[in-house]
């Protein structure tokens, strides 16, 4: 367990590179702050916070702002969320993002809240980076590293630190999105899903109560099997998230058949 | 007709609240030699308390003071109904929040670090957490964890239901909900040179809180003053002292001013709640609809103190009777019961509103036996205006309950909604009535004062002892003032809240707008008279002549004395009027006489229901209200279009939930009040038939609102699913499993 302290005597460190960012973190088990708006309510919850912060720093280069690389759009890990909203590149790419941020938190929280933080939290962009297959770019304390971030997620240090992801170059994909939650804005996920049509398969996935999940199996069951068996979705879906933690059979339920909405929306392109 | 505000009409308090502007009891950091003062809470939901040692706390630095249950000066019990809340616990605690210590000290963050230092060592005790079973556990309070049962009953009940025709039995559950003001809990206590103290804090009534606190601290109540300040919200959680006692015995202990102010966190713990209500209500009819019997059995979680609960069970069984019908014979009884589950006590509705969710389902679930429009099912069973109340009593309606139906069947919402072309949402309209009686109940005293005056500046004053929490009085007294003198807005002071002015009572049970009316009709007149005999004399002018206006007094449309002139040259103190009523109440030789004045309200609700989520989105909300004539139209949509949303979150999201007497939400990202996003477009319609003549023309609108949003919504949901909710909040992921069953049942 990390260190705590009272609130009052919490040090913020401030390297000047991602580099001693890494160092700082390693040596003292600190945890990265950036919008903080994580951070902060979880720890105003438990009244208990970290001896040392880690403060991240916008202006190191690609760590903020959207450019489109070679392999895709590039997206700095300390964009916020509002930005991420209203950059044309992202509309471009991502056109459902804007009308799906809406939802996500607050103006105020949004306009603080990152999109590094929200994905490594397993927010409600994580289910979309998964579907979509997002590379991330990560300092580590053994150096820099690009690997996809189902992997990543995976076999993460406690002391990386995310620079930034590249979503592949997917314009003309089609792609749905929907948060569930319990009420209409600034809610706690329940679930939100990605359905994501690459011209060749239909990729899923989910975040939320049970955890960021890439529904594989049901992606197969709707390339390979679909025709010959429809009836068995329910199903397979129910048994792939049941057995990845999601408990709630009610939510099982909903999440099954925003899927199905979704899919039918990507088949049919609307 | 419907009711609309323009935005000119908006007081001038509303940007400043809006823009963060406006400054509350809690904002009042630059007083000199201003403390902090920390309430330590209990960690245990029921545990004895084996010791309390503030040793170390007394050693931090810059703490003034550490105070346990020894340091109370006087009764260390508080509350409105029943004192059996302690200021701070001697040997017991009964519910999380409990408080067992404080510190005063020169910051916050020095008072938080000494709290910490506080050593507690508990004796857990068995945690009542069930109010089912709360009569057979061991007593929280006393002899018995049943803190009232009470019953109300009517003809023959049992032969009623021999004869009826069809029989509709339901149980219902309400959620604990939270009020969730946007001000929590604060203020502050000043110590006077005389070993008194003046309160400046947030709270409903600034002279009854004179009382419990002089007990308290020991002092008579002469020395004690309660200012009550502009108060972010409040909607019956500040009714019960809140901060006060503490903040007192740490001004008192420290000879400085002590600011406490709850955080988010603490104001969801400690604060009061509106009482779960788990009820089986059974209704008979016969073949025609007309409503033979109806029996009611209610059990209410108080919580760890009774609060304002024996007087919420009253009016939970009050409204229990269905006082809009007419029913042959009724059984209404209820109980109230300790147990370790927070504190419940007041809260917008007071018990009313959950009752009429249950008697509306029921006239519903009647009507679907019948196979009965369920607004046919209303229109046969309505009171009219001539006949007595459901207990029997004197009642003074503004419209006729029939009217208002049929202004409610008449509304657009019953139009079928657009189509959604994906077929993913299902719609449904639906609607319910409700009552509400205004003032402080049955056999309360229950009266108020104001006063008029004009000052030495030249302005009109007006005092009442209401606390303003945003409600608009000042500017609905500003209105009536205006309205009779002819004078400006801003010729018009108006002064709230201060224990040293008049006793206008507590700012609650709808009242104060029937008050302010009541004393505006004696002081008006007695004031202008003053004024005019103070004019004539000053200009020699014939003194019926006068009359007063804008800026000052007139003749033949010329001013020829301004409000200034006059205070400077006349004598302003002579104009000084004071007046007291005693709240309406049924004539003489009527039994009951509370709940005489009536008001109605009919809400139509659409809702839209996720087929595929079981989620539900209300879309519009349609009310029509028969509450006497509107004074302030802002402030008349602000009650009644905010309360119906408090209603949407008490049926869609908001729940305290307890296990083993802790609360399962801790802070407003826990707990799910609406957003903007989730309040619909709403309409108010106005239906007043009261006559020039009627004495009491003006009725309090302050909880309407929420009294018939509830069941209209589950009416609504029912009217797009067929499926009806009885259990609050609506669970949408239950709400799925039945549609889905009702999908395989069509398969």
């Amino acid at each position: 367990m990390s260190p705590v302290t009272a609130r009052r005597a919490i040090r913020v460190l401030r390297p000047d590179s991602p580099g001693e960012a890494v160092r700082l973190a390693r040596q003292f088990r600190a945890p990265y702050t950036a919008g903080g708006t994580w951070l902060q309510p979880a720890h105003e919850r438990d009244q208990c916070w970290p001896e040392k912060l880690v403060a991240l720093n916008a202006s190191w280069p690609a760590f903020r702002g959207l450019e489109e690389g070679p392999d895709g759009l590039v997206v700095g890990a300390l964009t916020s969320l509002s930005e991420m909203a209203r950059h044309l590149l992202a509309r471009e790419y991502l056109p459902p993002l804007a009308v799906f941020l809406n939802q996500v938190a607050g103006p105020g929280v949004r306009a603080l809240g990152t999109v590094g933080g929200n994905l490594i939290v397993g927010g409600d962009l994580s289910a979309l980076a998964m579907a979509l297959d997002v590379r991330v770019d990560v300092v580590g304390h053994a150096g820099e590293r690009a690997l996809p971030l189902s992997l990543w997620l995976r076999e993460r240090a406690p002391d990386d630190l995310l620079r930034g992801f590249t979503i592949p170059d997917c314009r003309g994909w089609r792609m749905s999105l929907e948060k569930l939650g319990y009420r209409e804005r600034f809610s706690p996920t329940r679930a939100t899903l990605a359905c994501v049509h690459d011209g060749v398969r239909v990729r899923l996935a989910v975040s939320g109560e049970g955890g960021l999940l890439r529904l594989a199996a049901t992606e197969a069951f709707v390339h390979d099997q679909a025709a010959s068996a429809p009836g068995d979705f329910g199903a397979v879906i129910d048994r792939e998230l049941a057995a990845h933690g999601w408990q709630d059979p009610d939510l099982r339920m909903a999440l099954r058949r925003m899927t199905e909405g979704l899919l039918s929306e990507v088949a049919l392109g609307t | 007709m419907e009711l609309k505000a323009q935005p000119a009409m908006a007081g001038t308090s509303v940007l400043q609240r809006i823009e963060g502007r406006f400054g509350y009891a809690t904002d009042q950091q630059h007083l000199p030699g201003l403390l902090h003062g920390v309430i330590l809470r209990s960690r245990h939901a029921h545990a004895r308390l084996l010791r309390v040692d503030t040793t170390r706390a007394r050693s931090m630095p810059g703490v003034r003071a550490v105070v346990t249950a020894a340091d109370v000066p006087g009764l260390n019990r508080f509350g409105i109904v029943v004192r059996d809340q302690p200021v701070l616990c001697e040997d017991r605690v009964r519910y999380e929040g409990d408080a067992i210590a404080a510190v005063a000290a020169d910051t916050l963050e020095q008072a938080r670090a000494a709290l910490a230092l506080i050593d507690v060592d508990y004796e857990p005790l068995v945690v009542v957490d069930q109010a089912e079973t709360a009569e057979q556990m061991a007593p929280l309070h006393g002899e018995s964890n049943v803190v009232a049962r009470d019953s109300l009953a009517r003809g023959d009940s049992n032969a009623a239901f021999a004869r009826c025709a069809v029989i509709v039995e339901h149980h219902y559950q309400t959620p604990r909900q939270m009020h969730a003001f946007m001000e929590t809990e604060g203020g502050v206590a000043i110590p006077d040179n005389n070993g008194g103290v003046a309160f400046r804090v947030g709270c409903q009534s600034g002279h009854r809180d004179v009382e419990q606190l002089a007990d308290i601290l020991g002092l008579k109540p002469s020395q004690v003053t309660v200012e009550a300040t502009p108060t972010g919200g409040a909607f019956g959680g500040k009714d019960e002292l809140t901060i006060q006692p503490v903040a007192g015995i740490l001004a008192l202990q420290t000879g400085f001013p002590v600011l406490i102010h709850l955080d988010r966190f603490e104001s969801c713990r400690v604060g009061i709640k509106r009482h779960p209500v788990s009820v089986v209500m059974t209704t008979g009819c016969d073949r025609q609809g007309r409503i033979l019997a109806h029996r009611v059995d209610a059990l209410l979680d108080t919580g760890a103190y009774a609060s304002l609960g024996p007087a919420v069970l009253e009016n939970f069984l009050d409204h229990a009777t269905a006082p809009l019908y007419r029913i042959e014979a009724y059984s209404v009884s209820g109980r109230l019961v300790y147990t370790n589950n927070g504190v419940s006590g007041a809260f917008r509705g007071f018990g009313g509103n959950q009752a009429t969710f249950a008697v509306e389902s029921q006239l519903d679930a009647l009507a679907g036996k019948l196979k009965m429009c369920p607004l046919q099912l209303r229109r046969i069973n309505l009171r009219t205006v001539d006949e007595p109340g459901s207990r029997g009593q004197a009642v003074r309606w503004t419209a006729p309950p029939t009217e208002v139906l049929a202004e409610a069947a008449a509304s657009p919402l019953w139009l079928p909604a657009a189509a959604d072309a994906c077929g993913r949402w299902l719609t449904g309209t639906g609607m319910a009535m409700g009552a509400q009686g205004n003032g402080l109940g049955d056999g309360l005293p229950d009266s108020g004062g104001g006063r008029m005056s004009l000052t030495a500046e030249g302005r009109i004053r007006l005092e009442f002892g209401f606390v303003d929490y945003g409600q608009n009085l000042v500017e609905a007294i500003t209105c009536l003032v205006c309205e009779a003198l002819g004078c400006a807005a801003s010729d018009v002071d108006v002064v709230l809240g201060n224990s040293r002015g008049p006793d206008s009572g507590p700012t609650s049970a709808s009242r104060s707008s029937v008050l302010v009316q009541g004393v505006l009709a004696t002081i008006l007149p007695r004031w202008q008279d003053r004024v005019r005999d103070q004019a004539a004399a000053l200009t020699d002018l014939p003194r019926d002549e006068l009359d007063s206006g804008p800026g000052g007094l007139f003749v033949n449309g010329q001013r020829v004395l301004s409000y200034q002139e006059l205070a400077k040259k006349g004598q302003p103190e002579q104009t000084m009027v004071d007046a007291s009523q005693e709240f309406p109440v049924a004539p003489e030789g009527n039994q009951p006489v509370g709940r005489y004045l009536q008001l109605q309200i009919a809400t139509v609700a659409r809702v839209a229901v996720d087929r595929l989520t079981g989620r539900v989105r209300v879309t519009e909300l349609h009310h029509i209200t028969a509450a006497g004539r509107v004074i302030y139209p802002p402030g008349y949509l602000g009650q009644i279009e905010g309360a119906a949303i408090m209603g949407l979150g008490m049926a869609l999201t908001e729940d305290m939930p307890t296990r083993e007497g802790r609360y399962l939400a801790d802070n407003l990202d826990q707990y799910m009040i609406p957003t903007m996003h989730d309040v619909p477009d709403q309409r108010v319609d106005i239906l007043d038939n009261t006559p020039e003549t009627d004495p009491f023309p003006v009725r309090g609108v302050g909880e309407l609102g929420i009294e018939a949003v509830v069941p209209a919504i589950c009416s609504a949901i029912e009217a797009a699913t067929g499926i009806r909710l009885r259990h609050l909040p609506v669970d949408a992921g239950s709400l799925l499993s039945a549609l889905c069953a009702q999908e395989e049942q069509r398969l």
